[in-house]
């Protein structure tokens, strides 16, 4: 099973509040200076796709779209993690596109790099969560599409995934090739790479590539939606603080409760 | 990226039972093989013998990020690399390390260095432990005592007097494996910090070592505990610099949260010039920590540097850590907080490997040329 | 008729409240934008006749009705096809669809198909001259991003239970049936089965909801929730890393990730306040946190804070909650 997996680059989410600052100028997550992590479930997709592979046989390309001074890391991480190739798209204005733009960019790069019977993505990225990139790529590339899965199994050329929905999970084949797009679960935590395979990473091939190279066009922003602004809601409540044992704060509880009639 | 893999895996792995492990002192045993799978306890062991081949700069930064989740883990994985691996890498036979190397860098084997014994500590030349030869082994009598990993490890580095010659020049290093006969584990330290990491009493009682198991040449011990002490300096630096570094990241914290007299106590003076004490000495020491490191990676004389870096580092964590307790008030003193531990765990890195006056000891012989 | 067309869902054989959310959301836009409204109700079984009736209570104009066998649960291909048939027909400016698991796959899918522009995920929209502005999460919760819609046809993807089912606007509107005629077969994908995960917690509609987080420590933690949640007559979530951890059902996932709620009451145990959580439960009416930790970002978010271990404070809660029941 050839599998591409699409990484994104994107500040660590797990940043302390005092330390998330919208640019006003970008209009998105100031960057400069920040750690800048591979988005939490594209790394569950890489995760899927090496699990596919010591499966199935097959080849693992990771593909990342971003300014390609920041890329690296991510792509080389990949590497170490098992992916067999890389291809890094370079584009500055990345981190302010929307899903819209960059998938043309993404579907092109995939076309270009040839056979696959399967692309993963993330279910959402940390940062925009949009939720559309997988949808996309499968409208372009003119495959199959199940998002927010959390397993996958090869079964004679298909593939049976298990998709989360509102009331648990359902269970979906899918023909090939398929673009899917990849939650959380228990069994696809990434692993860490070895030290040994940290070494080797830095043996295997990356791919750079331009936007221009692949023939899209710098337009800037998706058609018809604008970002017009992007705010850090403010905390009005302040909390009361219940005082004493437990027994205590207990009865202060239900008394403030069944004031507000919620008892 | 390998700090990215040493971070990953000690803020999944390690920091979730740091705290733990303080309050139980219990070794980490599938933690350390968790470490072992990814190659974290033969890091500097070439790759031909099992171990990841990482140079020494990649060295201390891996060492610091496991050091500012626990120092306890860190001391059991340092410990196995820099005072057991390092040594068998340098000075150590090809069977040797082919026989020994592999298994110390899977996980398998957990080694410990016996040089200390009751009687000599920082005046470490003057041991007593005897090394004679008997036919085809060696018979080692004596007590080696404070051996960090020395409850659980199954290789021992052994320091004995082969010779009848005083100080270093009778000394002799062994590689003795703890099914050998005549090694016992003898009474378990409790410690005030470091807790996870055992620390005991080795007893050699008419020990039998083959022959072969002689580390470097007969006389030769000398010479390769200081060597291995160099590195191992390396090691308890990265260790007070991650201590002190845990120290400032949760004061930084504390004082961002905290509100006393209507606002945050990070806007008083007082904890301003605190935190920015705190993060100039810990910079400096790390930088005094990587030219030393990087002296070794080029394979240059590197002693007196290592002895700068651990001693600067050691202070820093020591001073750094009170500082936390105090930025935290009454909660630096209770074990809800993470500050506590680091104020004890900082302690040892002011004694062992060579106490702060050893460092200044072997410092002032390079100021002073008297070598 | 170009106008504001909502995908009403009939998957399951009957509509859900969703689907009379965004009659909701298109009240929002139609008025200003002075369009009318307009439904592709998409599913099968009994239940669609219903479904008709209750659109139409609720303002819909024009009901594009699209029955096939293979309109079931999670069967996008299937639902792609119908509302590929139907916007042919109704040619919208504007398509609102919830973003539920069909939606999710639809929204972006449709919008390719069409040219159209997209916003997912909206959690309110409003007019400002011709342009939709819709407002959504972004940054784990973090931040709130207004986006500014001005192409047509746009395609909007609206979060389930960010608005509420409006007051009934009946109005007299017609019925076009849409025929479709798709083989299941050839579909490139297949529900096999499905399974509910703990069914009976209902988080969504829950008025009182006991949240749990990394604190909890464990499936065992989750009882004494469990025993809250009863004597509460609510329902036991999750932050992420339970869910993550295997602790509980990945469905009981509170958050950007998972569900959002808006409960009357929201009690968050041993949950640290991360903004990917906060996201999901800032809707609440009230907000109690426990935690052992006094400066957990949690509290700043609570209205009622008790500081304490939940394994003495729980049950103290559990007891005094039945005392004051039964007086």
């Amino acid at each position: 099973m050839d599998t591409i997996v699409c990484l994104k680059q994107v500040v660590d989410p797990e940043l302390p509040q005092w330390d998330f600052a919208i640019d006003p100028a970008t209009k998105r997550q100031v960057r400069m200076g920040k750690p800048l992590v591979i988005s939490t479930y594209d790394e569950n997709a890489l995760e899927l796709a090496l699990q596919l592979k010591e499966k199935t046989g097959g080849k693992v390309t990771a593909l990342t779209l971003g300014p390609q001074g920041e890329v690296k890391d991510a792509v080389r991480l990949a590497l170490a993690m098992g992916a067999d190739e890389a291809v890094v798209i370079d584009d500055p204005q990345s981190p302010q596109r929307l899903a819209a733009d960059k998938a043309s960019v993404l579907a092109a790069a995939i076309k270009r790099i040839g056979r696959f019977d399967l692309v993963l993505t993330g279910c959402e990225s940390a940062d925009w969560v949009e939720r559309a990139m997988a949808p996309f790529l499968a409208e372009a590339l003119g495959a199959a599409c199940v998002t927010f899965i959390s397993r996958a199994e090869s079964r004679d050329g298909a593939l049976s995934v298990r998709r989360t929905s509102e009331e648990g999970f359902q269970t979906v084949d899918v023909r090939l090739p398929a673009v899917l797009s990849v939650t959380s679960d228990e069994a696809i935590r990434p692993r860490l790479p070895k030290v040994k395979d940290i070494m080797a990473a830095m043996r295997k091939p990356v791919a750079n590539w331009t936007r221009a190279d692949l023939g899209a066009e710098d337009a800037g922003g998706a058609k018809g939606v604008e970002v017009k602004d992007v705010s850090i809601p403010e905390r009005t409540t302040k909390v009361e603080f219940l005082e004493g044992e437990p027994a205590e704060q207990a009865e202060a509880l239900v008394a403030r409760l069944r004031a507000l009639k919620i008892l | 990226m390998v700090q990215g893999l040493a971070r990953d895996f000690a803020t999944r792995e390690i920091l979730p039972r740091a705290a733990h492990l303080d309050h139980t002192g219990e070794f980490p045993k599938d933690l350390i093989q968790k470490a072992a799978d990814l190659g974290l306890m033969g890091m500097t062991v070439p790759e031909q013998y099992g171990g990841a081949g990482m140079d020494p700069v990649s060295y201390v930064i891996a060492q610091e990020e496991f050091a500012r989740a626990s120092a306890g883990v860190q001391a059991i994985i340092t410990v196995n690399n820099s005072l057991v691996c390092d040594p068998i890498v340098a000075f150590g036979s090809e069977s040797q390390k082919r026989r020994y190397l592999p298994g110390l860098s899977s996980g398998k084997d957990l080694g410990c260095y016996c040089l200390t014994e009751p009687s000599s500590g920082s005046d470490a030349m003057s041991l007593r432990t005897s090394a004679r030869l008997d036919g085809d082994a060696w018979v080692l009598n004596g007590t080696k005592t404070f051996v960090t990993n020395g409850v659980e490890a199954t290789i021992c580095i052994v320091y004995a007097r082969s010779a009848p010659d005083p100080g270093a020049k009778g000394i002799s290093a062994f590689i003795v494996e703890k099914q050998f006969p005549g090694i016992r584990v003898g009474k378990v330290e409790k410690k005030l910090g470091i807790k996870c990491s055992s620390t005991a009493e080795i007893i050699l009682d008419s020990c039998r070592a083959p022959k072969e198991n002689l580390l470097g040449e007969p006389g030769m011990g000398g010479r390769i505990a200081l060597a291995t002490l160099d590195g191992g300096r390396l090691g308890i630096a990265a260790q007070a610099v991650g201590i002190a570094r845990a120290a400032l990241e949760d004061s930084a914290a504390f004082a961002r949260e905290r509100r006393q007299f209507g606002q945050t106590i990070g806007e008083f003076q007082a904890i301003q010039w605190a935190l920015a004490d705190m993060a100039t000495r810990i910079d400096a020491a790390r930088l005094l920590m990587y030219r030393a490191a990087y002296l070794r990676r080029q394979g240059r004389p590197y002693t007196k540097e290592a002895s700068m870096a651990k001693l600067f580092a050691s202070e820093a964590a020591m001073w750094a850590s009170h500082k936390a307790v105090q930025i935290h008030g009454g909660y630096g003193y209770i074990q809800d907080y993470a500050p506590e531990r680091y104020f004890r765990d900082a302690k040892i890195t002011e004694i062992y490997e060579g106490t702060s006056e050893i460092q200044r000891v072997v410092i002032s012989r390079h100021v002073l040329g008297a070598r | 008729m170009p106008g504001i067309l909502i995908v009403a869902s009939a998957l399951e054989g009957s509509m859900g409240r969703s689907s009379v959310e965004l009659t909701g959301a298109a009240r929002n836009l139609a008025g200003p934008l002075s369009l009318p409204m307009s439904a592709a109700l998409v599913g099968q079984g009994r239940g669609i006749g219903q479904a008709v009736e209750t659109l139409q209570q609720y303002g819909v104009q024009t009901v594009y009705r699209c029955e096939h066998p293979a309109l079931t649960p999670g069967q996008s291909d299937a639902v792609l096809a119908a509302l590929d048939l139907v916007v042919t027909k109704a040619q919208p400016e504007l398509v609102l669809i919830s973003a539920d698991t069909v939606g999710r796959e639809v929204a972006p899918r449709l919008a390719y198909r069409l040219r159209a522009a997209l916003a997912t995920e909206v959690m309110s929209l409003a007019v400002d001259g011709r342009a939709v502005m819709a407002r959504r999460q972004v940054y784990g919760g973090r931040a709130i991003a207004t986006l500014e819609v001005t192409a047509r046809p746009a395609v909007i993807s609206v979060k389930p239970r960010a608005f509420d089912v409006p007051q009934p606007q009946p109005v007299r509107g017609t019925v076009e049936e849409i025929s479709l005629t798709i083989d299941p077969e050839a579909l490139p994908t297949r529900v096999r089965e499905a399974q509910s995960e703990r069914a009976e917690v209902g988080l969504d509609d829950a008025q009182v909801v006991v949240g749990g987080g990394r604190g909890v420590g464990g499936p065992e933690g989750f009882k004494l929730l469990e025993e809250l949640a009863a004597a509460l007559g609510g329902a036991v979530g999750s932050s992420r890393p339970p869910a993550d951890e295997g602790w509980v059902p990945i469905t009981w996932q509170i958050g950007q990730t998972g569900k959002s709620i808006r409960p009357n009451l929201y009690v968050a145990v041993g949950i640290s306040g991360a903004a990917q959580h906060v996201a999901g439960v800032s809707g609440s009416r009230t907000i109690v946190a426990i935690n052992k930790d006094p400066e957990a970002p949690i509290f700043s978010l609570a209205h009622y804070g008790i500081v304490g271990d939940f394994r003495q404070v729980v049950p103290a809660l559990v007891a005094k909650i039945k005392a004051a029941k039964g007086a």
